[in-house]
């Protein structure tokens, strides 16, 4: 009875693969956009938070150097030090988005105990851009009165502590919530359509009628899925460790690979439900891509859920996938197996439910 | 002549109109790609909703006049979503993901500042990436300035004096929705065509066609116009919502209407052309869905490609969605986003259209020889 099981599982999960692997556009179509995607993001991780800036210093005056100085030492910008005619022209050209002056008088000013303002032009386009730049100049001036010591008026000062050892960078970050989109679409692709292909072609019937058991003809098309998606995960994982992207070190590639084969087998088994479900290849390719995206963005994908209002984290709080970014990110960054539990726990049932959804749903269809 | 032009229009709308009736026989798989771009808007929009502000929680040990006016101070920021909680409630909340940073003014900061002494104001941040991080590293030290260039200013008295290009400030979500549209007119279209075309292929169907008296590019063309009617449909749908629920209305009408549907011509061409040269509809809904975050984050979506790095900008030119952002910015917002006058941009597109048409062409050509 368990040999026989054994034997069609392991008969039709060797189909299923066979079938994946003579379709090298598909494997391409869904492991070619993620990588691209995080391609992307790195070769634009130099400007985030950088903003180009012109700065025009017309001040010869030793506060004016010194504020000068502060600009250039804040690290916010990427700068070029020009004239006034020249940040114009680059204002008008979109090379910066805008431009510092230390006016002429601003040392007499500041020596006269007058008033000293920056000029700041700025290319308002939109909030993000414009609130990074006010952010920015006024940074700088704190780190000019920083550099006074004793000397400085602003006595307030920030004592900053983090909650994590270590900085991550944007692009770096966003690295797991692609693999775990990966992981997802490739279950939910590979499990969905290797089922419907089965009804659109009409072999299911065969299948059905084989003495191979139901529970087998489930088992190896989520175990099919899953494979396939695992190792294409593994696969950028290790991509992106080799790049330095991601550090998993000792005992955390193991809860790594754990949570990236439990993400895994949950795409398969939504995937063949699914594909039970609406037994037809092209609904099941569109809703399986859909599904994946509202996954993918409602567990904080592109964004970081600690930042959106409580209302999207109490919707991510019920999305599988929020509990995948964060089990990876622990392991991946902090190595901490901080809620791991958790995490595994609600990965596991809800692999559980779609298991259990997909082999309803492949017996009521089959009763047609 | 007239006669055959007359049968060629023929082919058109009967190759059109066939696919609009099997549109109408995957009645599933028609509504999801209808609502595409609407379900694109809608997810996309999740990023500008935490991009803005970070939340935070102020922990008040010092309840006097300096205090409170640097409270205020922090909440003018622009930065920040602030509550006020007690130090264990607010550990409890940075511990539980909820908020990003608790700031806490110290039991003597008003006595410290007003003695002119140094004092610390405690900031603990939840630094899960630097971009996000950093913009509360910066706006903390903007509050400190500015709450002394208020309370002290004979003290403080360098300040900055802030010229803006436009009269009004752009909202993040009125500006990235008109990006977040263009990527979305991208994913309708390309799904919409590329699925028409590769199922001729996958079904084997095109062999028919390619058999019948019916010239290549009439078959084109009638296939692409299907694509654009039911593209057309999903692209009324996603307007309505930017326009009337998102609240972004355009300043250009007369663009916009003229931009989205040379856009659609585009989108449809491309997806015409990944249909003929990949023949399976898999991998094609797969790359007319993948390409969309990547094209997204590529093509200048949150601000002028040129205030990227040179890498980017030289690759961000090479697609089409670049041009598309900066003409439907305009439309939208009236904004310049390239040096390319709006003519230059619009012709750059119509020049995409053409050799897109072109390259269908060939390879349908192609595509009948070897099938």
């Amino acid at each position: 009875m368990i040999r026989n099981f054994l034997r069609a599982t392991w008969l039709i999960l060797r189909k299923d693969i066979q079938v994946w692997l003579r379709q090298p556009a598909n494997i391409a179509a869904t492991i070619v956009p993620p990588l691209v995607l995080l391609f992307v993001q790195a070769l634009g991780a130099q400007a985030v938070g950088r903003s180009p800036v012109a700065l025009v210093v017309e001040d010869t005056g030793t506060q004016g150097a010194q504020i000068a100085q502060a600009i250039r030492n804040a690290n916010v910008f990427r700068l070029s030090e020009v004239d006034a005619a020249q940040a114009q022209a680059q204002l008008k050209n979109l090379d910066v988005v805008a431009i510092v002056t230390i006016p002429a008088d601003f040392s007499a000013n500041l020596q006269a105990h007058q008033p000293a303002p920056v000029d700041v032009t700025v290319n308002n386009l939109n909030l993000d851009l414009t609130n990074d730049i006010r952010r920015a100049v006024p940074d700088a001036i704190t780190q000019y009165y920083q550099a006074q010591g004793d000397a400085s008026p602003i006595k307030v000062t920030m004592n900053e502590s983090n909650l994590r050892k270590r900085d991550i960078e944007l692009f770096q970050y966003a690295v797991l919530p692609t693999i775990v989109l990966l992981l997802i679409i490739s279950g939910l692709i590979s499990g969905g359509l290797a089922t419907a292909r089965e009804w659109e072609s009409a072999t299911i019937k065969e299948l059905l009628l084989s003495p191979a058991p139901g529970s087998a003809v489930i088992a190896g098309k989520v175990l099919a899925g899953f494979v396939t998606s695992f190792l294409l995960g593994v696969l950028v994982l290790i991509v992106t460790a080799l790049l330095g992207w991601i550090y998993p070190e000792g005992i955390y590639w193991l809860s790594t690979l754990l949570i990236v084969a439990l993400v895994a087998l949950m795409g398969s088994s939504l995937g063949v439900a699914i594909g039970a479900a609406f037994r037809r290849i092209q609904p099941v390719i569109g809703l399986s891509i859909m599904l994946a995206f509202y996954l993918f963005f409602l567990s904080g994908g592109i964004s970081v859920l600690a930042f959106e209002p409580a209302w999207l984290q109490s919707i991510a709080a019920f999305v599988p996938l929020t509990y995948g970014n964060h089990a990876l990110q622990m392991a991946v960054f902090y190595n901490s197996a901080d809620l791991l539990g958790r995490d595994v726990l609600v990965l596991a049932l809800f692999s559980l439910l779609t298991l259990f959804l997909g082999s309803q749903a492949i017996r009521r269809q089959s009763r047609y | 002549m007239l006669h055959d032009i007359g049968y060629q229009l023929r082919v058109v709308w009967a190759c059109a109109k066939k696919d609009l009736r099997a549109a109408m026989t995957d009645r599933l798989f028609t509504v999801i790609s209808l609502f595409v771009p609407v379900n694109v808007l809608i997810l996309m929009s999740l990023f500008v909703l935490a991009g803005s502000y970070a939340p935070t929680a102020v922990v008040m040990e010092e309840q006097g006049s300096y205090a409170q006016a640097f409270y205020q101070t922090m909440g003018q920021a622009n930065s920040f979503r602030l509550q006020k909680a007690s130090a264990a409630e607010a550990e409890q909340l940075i511990t539980a993901g909820q908020i990003v940073a608790i700031v806490t003014i110290p039991a003597d900061f008003d006595a410290k500042v007003q003695q002119n002494q140094p004092v610390q104001v405690g900031v603990k941040i939840n630094n899960l990436n630097t971009d996000f991080t950093n913009d509360i590293r910066r706006a903390i030290p903007l509050s400190i300035t500015s709450f002394y260039a208020k309370a002290f200013p004979n003290l403080v008295s360098v300040t900055v004096q802030e010229h803006d290009l436009y009269v009004h400030d752009t909202g993040y979500i009125p500006y990235l929705g008109v990006s977040i549209l263009v990527i979305a007119l991208m994913m309708g279209g390309l799904i919409q065509s590329g699925t028409a075309s590769a199922k001729e292929w996958e079904n084997q169907t095109m062999k028919e066609l390619l058999l019948s008296p019916a010239s290549r590019w009439a078959i084109m063309l009638g296939k692409m116009l299907g694509a654009f009617l039911l593209g057309l449909g999903s692209t009324i749908i996603v307007m309505l919502v930017l326009i009337f629920i998102v609240g972004v209305s355009p300043d250009y009408w007369g663009e916009l209407i003229g931009f989205t549907l040379l856009s659609l011509l585009i989108f449809n061409t491309v997806g015409t052309l990944l249909g003929t040269l990949i023949k399976m509809r898999q991998p094609v809904i797969a790359l007319s869905m993948g390409t969309a975050l990547p094209l997204f984050f590529l093509s200048g979506a949150f601000a002028p490609i040129s205030f990227n790095t040179p890498a980017l900008q030289v690759i961000a030119k090479i697609f089409p969605v670049y041009y598309q952002i900066v003409v439907f910015q305009h439309a939208f917002h009236g904004f310049a986003l390239n040096t390319y006058s709006l003519g230059t941009n619009t012709l750059i597109l119509a020049g995409y259209a053409l050799v897109l048409i072109l390259l269908v062409t060939v390879a349908l050509q192609r595509a009948t020889v070897s099938h």
